[in-house]
């Protein structure tokens, strides 16, 4: 026996001796029937108050939607529509990204963002309706203590949709916007906000304490509700990407990018964590068919292909789904282009990377 | 909602064990299928009408566990440092050395260590773990084999012999 399937036994064995950790059935199931019964009773009591106010939000996000740039121009820059700006011996700079909502309101503290992300392309069922209209992730430190702090726009959830983790939810109303909100200092979850967004969906606020730590509750209420109180639509905040894309061919439009600050896995074997920038390409009202993100080192591999950009590549077939790695792009780093489509609209793009000089 | 009654009574024990796998913890593994009930019960119309309702699930579940808040993702890893080398003595049983096992396991991010769940534990082909992570089948390999890297790092032949044969 060899020592890869040596290995492959011990999992199998592993995973078999650890099926006793799993959790009891029965309180599971009854912690889900309380968790929808509670729902059900929160949003009963308001329901005649709720529904003046979602004819009033209704009417707030026609004159809203009628006024304001679609999502997509929001969005529009790295389509290449960001300002071209260039200088003779530096190249086209790159273009930065522009969040659909900004944060008005921070707390107070070191501000360390670990995420920006945003997607514009929703599901075959409502392809015009994004999964998530934009995400902040960030870290806050104050005087030693640590806050996490996630905001994401949920386009085709209402708050009725509203499942926490922190326990029972509670109605609330933040500038006139219905929410339910839910806290636990000391337990999963911390400070849950869901609020009515205007141009629809919902904006979910998540304050915790830093894992292991503990937080004053208020502290975490105040804070998340501080934020939900002051999202701003439409943002003029924006992030610089590692590298940008130009003008992109065949009606291609970026879907999504993610802009992550080293993730949240577990380090490379070396021990550092990797900025990384992604975006999905396609035509945003179906399933996106092109992703261009830096790519873990580990995955870089295949074949010597054709040069892009005065680098050197790699290409890989799987079956159909192709893989162009432009080799040492960004610090290091390559970039991989990869989709289910012919090999030259790979190189295509890949012609179009905007990289850092 | 009988059915949807019928459909977790049948289902609920399969999906604990598969969370408890992802997450490598009790608790997280009962919150995580937790959500997933609530939200089953309020997409019940639609999933019923699914061909493979259970599938559907399960892939809820995997897609719960790789969206995972990273303030939960971060008690799955802290489970202290691995050893820097294997030592004999640690192994001197099966017990040791899958709890060893179970350890690294915590340190693999996550979606290595879903492949290497639903590869293993599930015995799912790679094509059915592709189709429900959204990836090529390669890059189901690809993370396979860093994940089987990973967890044989330290780990010799001879120590595992030992404990096997011990």
């Amino acid at each position: 026996m060899d020592e890869l399937t040596k290995v492959e036994n011990l999992l199998k064995d592993t995973f078999a001796a650890h099926e006793h950790v799993a959790p009891d059935g029965d309180q599971v199931l009854a912690d889900a029937r309380e968790r929808i019964q509670r729902r059900r009773a929160v949003l009963s009591r308001p329901l005649a108050v709720a529904a003046g106010v979602i004819v009033l939000t209704l009417a707030a996000v026609t004159v809203v939607v009628l006024n304001r740039p679609a999502d997509g121009t929001q969005a529009a820059a790295p389509t290449g529509q960001a300002p071209p700006t260039t200088s003779a011996s530096s190249g086209p700079a790159i273009p930065e990204l522009h969040m659909p909502y900004s944060l008005d309101w921070l707390p107070p503290g070191d501000i360390d963002y670990l995420v920006h992300r945003i997607n514009l392309g929703g599901t075959a069922e409502h392809p015009d309706t994004p999964i998530y209209g934009g995400e902040y992730m960030f870290n806050v430190t104050n005087k030693g203590q640590v806050l996490y702090v996630d905001v994401q726009h949920f386009g085709m959830s209402t708050v009725d949709d509203a499942a926490f983790k922190s326990g029972p939810g509670n109605p609330v109303t933040i500038k006139g916007l219905r929410g339910v909100e839910s806290s636990i200092s000391d337990g999963p979850g911390g400070y849950e906000l869901y609020l009515t967004h205007p141009g629809g969906g919902t904006m979910y606020v998540n304050v915790s304490a830093k894992n292991g730590t503990t937080a004053p509750a208020q502290l975490l209420v105040d804070t998340g509700r501080r934020i939900g109180e002051h999202i701003r639509f439409p943002g003029n905040t924006s992030v610089t990407p590692l590298f940008g894309l130009g003008e992109l061919p065949n009606g291609l439009k970026v879907c999504a990018f993610d802009l992550e600050k080293g993730g949240f896995d577990a380090p490379s074997a070396s021990g550092t964590r990797h900025a990384s920038t992604g975006y999905q390409l396609g035509t945003c009202t179906t399933q996106p068919t092109i992703n261009v993100f830096t790519a873990d080192s580990r995955d870089v591999g295949g074949t010597a292909g054709q040069p892009v950009l005065g680098h050197e590549t790699r290409y890989v077939d799987e079956n159909g789904y192709h893989k162009l790695f432009v080799l040492d792009a960004v610090n290091g780093q390559s970039i991989m282009i990869a989709g289910s489509v012919p090999v030259a609209d790979l190189y295509d793009i890949g012609g179009r990377l905007i990289l850092p000089n | 909602m009988a059915d949807y009654e019928n459909f977790v009574q049948a289902e609920l024990p399969r999906l604990l064990r598969y969370a408890t796998m992802l997450t490598g913890e009790r608790e997280q593994a009962a919150d995580l299928v937790q959500d997933v009930l609530v939200k089953v019960y309020r997409r019940w119309s639609r999933i019923s009408d699914a061909d493979h309702p259970d599938r559907y699930v399960v892939r809820m579940v995997t897609n719960g566990y790789l969206s995972w808040r990273r303030s939960r993702a971060a008690r799955v890893f802290a489970t202290g440092d691995l050893p820097d080398e294997a030592r004999p003595g640690d192994f001197a049983t099966d017990h040791a050395l899958r709890e060893d096992m179970w350890q690294r396991l915590a340190r693999l991010p996550r979606r290595q260590r879903a492949v290497v769940v639903l590869r293993y534990y599930e015995q799912a082909p790679d094509a059915e773990i592709a189709d429900l992570l959204g990836c090529a089948q390669g890059t189901v390999r690809a993370h396979a084999h860093r994940a089987l890297a990973t967890l044989r790092d330290g780990l010799t032949i001879e120590q595992m012999a030992e404990a096997k044969e011990s």
